[in-house]
């Protein structure tokens, strides 16, 4: 898509500088997430921190600062600067700011030209300005004579009063950060003003902000660092370039792209995301509707109201008519009885028939474009909405159900783990299920064997998670209800450990093929893939081994290979040899 | 308001003391209230502004020195960084690059070399402003000095 922005954003993360000492900053603070890999109980125990499947990801290529953290690494930066120059404490922080917290940056221009840069920052070794040796020198901004003991000076020696400097440090502290380039008052001199002058010199009010400005310019002017985005977080992270994964996820459970400081969207690229935000704010008021948490039942038209995380409707008793949320299409054709190819994720123009004229055509390629604006939309807001709820139910299951539970069914809690994980992939999937909407709307509609194949894994992916979403939410809801242990509760826990592994495979193998640009059906013959998954959206169940097929089975397989189990030809659950029909979607085997 | 009352009396006794200093500045302080300044400035020579005497106004804010004061000419000039109808200036010391140290003389000095040295860049006059950067400094020229001629210099007769 937009090429040129990609390169523009993987230079960017390239150019920044690796310094040289960067090794030793590395293992300074404290890497939560390898604490958390050694404890599995300590990562699903901490309540808060619910977004942090990611994080599960082997190459870690992030680290999250807390304020501590940022204060010792800059202290720590300071120090090797003041110890290798030979210089003050004060003036390495004042190097360093100047050079946007790069130790190396600093170490090279010191070392190629001292004096140009003690000139460009400011730094004088001796003073420019002789004071004569007088009993009273006269300040430069009120004009009055005073002993020299109330008289401060930069290093340049322009004589100012104690009250006048701290006007004149009061007033360019709250000017805002520019106070920590702060230069003598003197219109031709250059001399720096630095901290230990400030902390003489300012209000403990302005001192406190001059901090601030100085521990926020650490992160923001450093280009390894950002502050995490979400509202109120008092996070950074700290991020190393090298595996081409932006998304980071902070220790408040916001997971953001490095990149683009977007909300994580992995595996869509930054530029189609920021293409998509831009068009969705054009739309907004167009598409206030799509918002609306209630519709009309296609059968009764009583307005039912959607306050649950998955697209399986059920209309109120007497109609009791189970219906998609998204299309409105009756459920039993959504594929789970019926094994049929899910399609609800596709979107297909109105047939245009007979003769139009000009006008009717223009009109009618309008609405159809809103039209398909709209179909994408809906999934990608009904996706967003879906995970807010799931990180909602994935809090309550965390902080009260799985203790009652634990009680009801007499299973250690260690034992209900499988429902944690069960919410936590539910919260990623619908993640990356409402970003592949916006990559979908923008993958051009001439490529059509790369639109098959994309809406192949993305309707799979896509039932997974809907099956997977409704056994979460309402076939747990019946042991959380009891108050007694359940026979069932043994199957209920193979079924839905059961969908969170086959899930996962389904997204995995989506994003796989995405971040691969859909190459898989170039390399092997677009129109042969074409036929055959055209043949598959008819409903057949047989003859699905399309090339999107071949490509799951081939990377699951390795998992799977196991005798007590054979392995579902249609969702690759692994089923008992018993099973004569896949436990899953009751595919008959094979 | 106190400190910047001291200041400007300061400057009102130095202008006093050093009034033939600078043969080109005439520091007025108003009569009634110290934070009302006018100064008189020569036009530089060699300049379109020769020949020429302009008046400025200051208003001195209260939390002078530490804010610049406000500076506009009250003498029509045609000039790319002074705006034609309200004479106000575009000046980086009168804005981001001031600094306590600056005093209404020496600021006056700085508007004197701005009249020598104008900053096509920045302008407040677009047509002064698109004259120069087209490279037409003649047409600049004699609209500036026909603009001194008719504003700035004392009537005849
Ligand atoms: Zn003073
Ligand atoms: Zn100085
Ligand atoms: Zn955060
Ligand atoms: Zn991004
Ligand atoms: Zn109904
Ligand atoms: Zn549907
Ligand atoms: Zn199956």
């Amino acid at each position: 898509m937009d090429s040129e922005d990609d390169m523009h954003d993987a230079n960017d993360i390239e150019s920044l500088d690796d310094d040289f000492y960067s090794g030793e900053t590395e293992d300074a603070p404290m890497d939560y997430y390898s604490d958390y890999d050694d404890d599995p109980d300590d990562y699903f125990d901490d309540a808060d921190d619910s977004d942090r499947v990611e994080s599960r990801r082997p190459e870690q290529n992030f680290t999250v600062l807390m304020e501590p953290d940022i204060r010792q690494r800059q202290e720590d930066d300071i120090t090797r600067v003041s110890t290798v120059l030979s210089i003050s404490q004060v003036a390495a922080s004042i190097l360093l700011r100047n050079y946007n917290w790069s130790v190396s940056k600093v170490h090279d221009a010191w070392f190629a030209d001292e004096d140009q840069v003690r000139r460009t920052v400011g730094l004088l070794e001796k003073p420019v300005y002789e004071n004569p040796n007088a009993r009273e020198l006269t300040c430069g901004i009120c004009f009055e004579a005073y002993p020299p003991s109330r008289i401060q000076t930069a290093s340049c020696g322009h004589p100012y009063c104690f009250s006048c400097w701290g006007g004149y440090i009061g007033t360019s502290i709250n000017d805002g950060p520019g106070c920590l380039m702060l230069r003598c008052p003197d219109p031709s001199c250059d001399a720096a003003v630095d901290q230990d002058m400030i902390n003489l010199l300012a209000s403990d009010e302005d001192r406190e902000k001059y901090d601030r400005y100085l521990l926020r310019s650490y992160i923001e002017d450093n280009k390894k660092t950002k502050w995490c985005p979400a509202p109120g977080c008092e996070y950074a992270v700290n991020f190393d370039a090298g595996s081409g994964n932006y998304d980071v996820s902070c220790l408040c459970s916001y997971s953001f792209c490095w990149n683009c400081t977007e909300e994580a969207h992995r595996p869509v690229d930054c530029g189609t995301v920021s293409k998509w935000i831009l068009k969705n704010s054009a739309e907004s008021e167009n598409m206030n509707w799509i918002l609306a948490n209630s519709k009309p039942c296609p059968k009764c038209k009583r307005p039912i109201e959607k306050n649950q995380g998955c697209m399986h409707m059920t209309c109120t008793p007497p109609c009791k008519f189970e219906f998609c949320w998204l299309c409105l299409g009756t459920w039993s054709d959504h594929g789970e009885r019926t094994g049929g190819f899910y399609a609800c994720n596709r979107y297909e123009a109105a047939k245009q028939e007979g003769v139009y004229d000009e006008t009717e055509k223009r009109r009618e390629m309008a609405k159809n474009s809103l039209e398909r604006y709209t179909h994408y939309y809906e999934r990608w807001a009904s996706n967003q909405s879906s995970r807010q709820k799931a990180l909602a139910d994935l809090h309550q299951m965390q902080t009260v159900h799985i203790e009652k539970l634990s009680d009801t069914q007499c299973q250690p809690e260690s034992q209900l783990k499988f429902i944690t994980e069960a919410w936590l992939q539910i919260v990623e999937c619908r993640r990356v299920l409402k970003w592949t909407y916006a990559y979908g709307y923008y993958l051009p509609e001439h490529e059509h064997a790369k639109k098959q194949f994309f809406e192949y894994l993305q309707g799979e992916a896509e039932s997974g998670l809907e099956r997977l979403h409704q056994c979460a939410e309402k076939e747990l809801q019946l042991f959380l209800n009891g108050d007694s242990p359940s026979r069932e509760f043994n199957d209920f826990r193979t079924k839905l450990a059961g969908l969170t592994s086959v899930t996962r495979n389904y997204f995995e193998n989506l994003v796989r093929a995405l971040e691969n640009g859909l190459c898989d059906v170039d390399s092997n013959g677009a129109a042969s893939s074409k036929a055959t998954l055209s043949k598959n959206a008819a409903g057949s169940s047989k003859g699905r081994g399309g090339r999107g097929k071949g490509a799951i089975r081939a990377s699951i397989s390795s998992r799977m290979a196991d005798d007590n189990h054979w392995s579902c030809e249609q969702c690759t659950y692994a089923n008992v040899r018993s099973a004569t029909a896949c436990q899953m979607c009751n595919q008959q085997r094979r | 308001m106190q400190a910047s009352r001291a200041r400007l009396f300061k400057e009102y006794k130095e202008v006093q003391r050093e009034k033939t200093a600078d043969p080109d500045i005439q520091l007025v302080c108003d009569d009634s209230n110290i934070f009302k300044w006018t100064a008189l400035i020569k036009g530089p020579s060699e300049t379109p502004y020769e020949g020429g005497v302009f008046q400025l106004a200051f208003s001195v804010p209260e939390q002078y020195p530490l804010q610049p004061p406000q500076v506009r000419f009250l003498t029509k000039i045609f000039h790319p960084n002074v705006h034609f109808k309200t004479g106000e200036i575009c000046l980086d010391i009168l804005k981001n690059a001031w600094s306590p140290a600056w005093t209404l003389q020496s600021v006056c000095r700085a508007i004197i070399a701005l009249m020598a040295h104008p900053e096509p860049d920045s302008p407040l006059n677009c047509d002064s402003g698109n004259l120069l950067r087209s490279g037409d400094v003649r047409g600049y020229q004699s609209m500036a000095r026909m603009y001194t001629r008719l504003a700035a210099m004392p009537k005849k007769g």
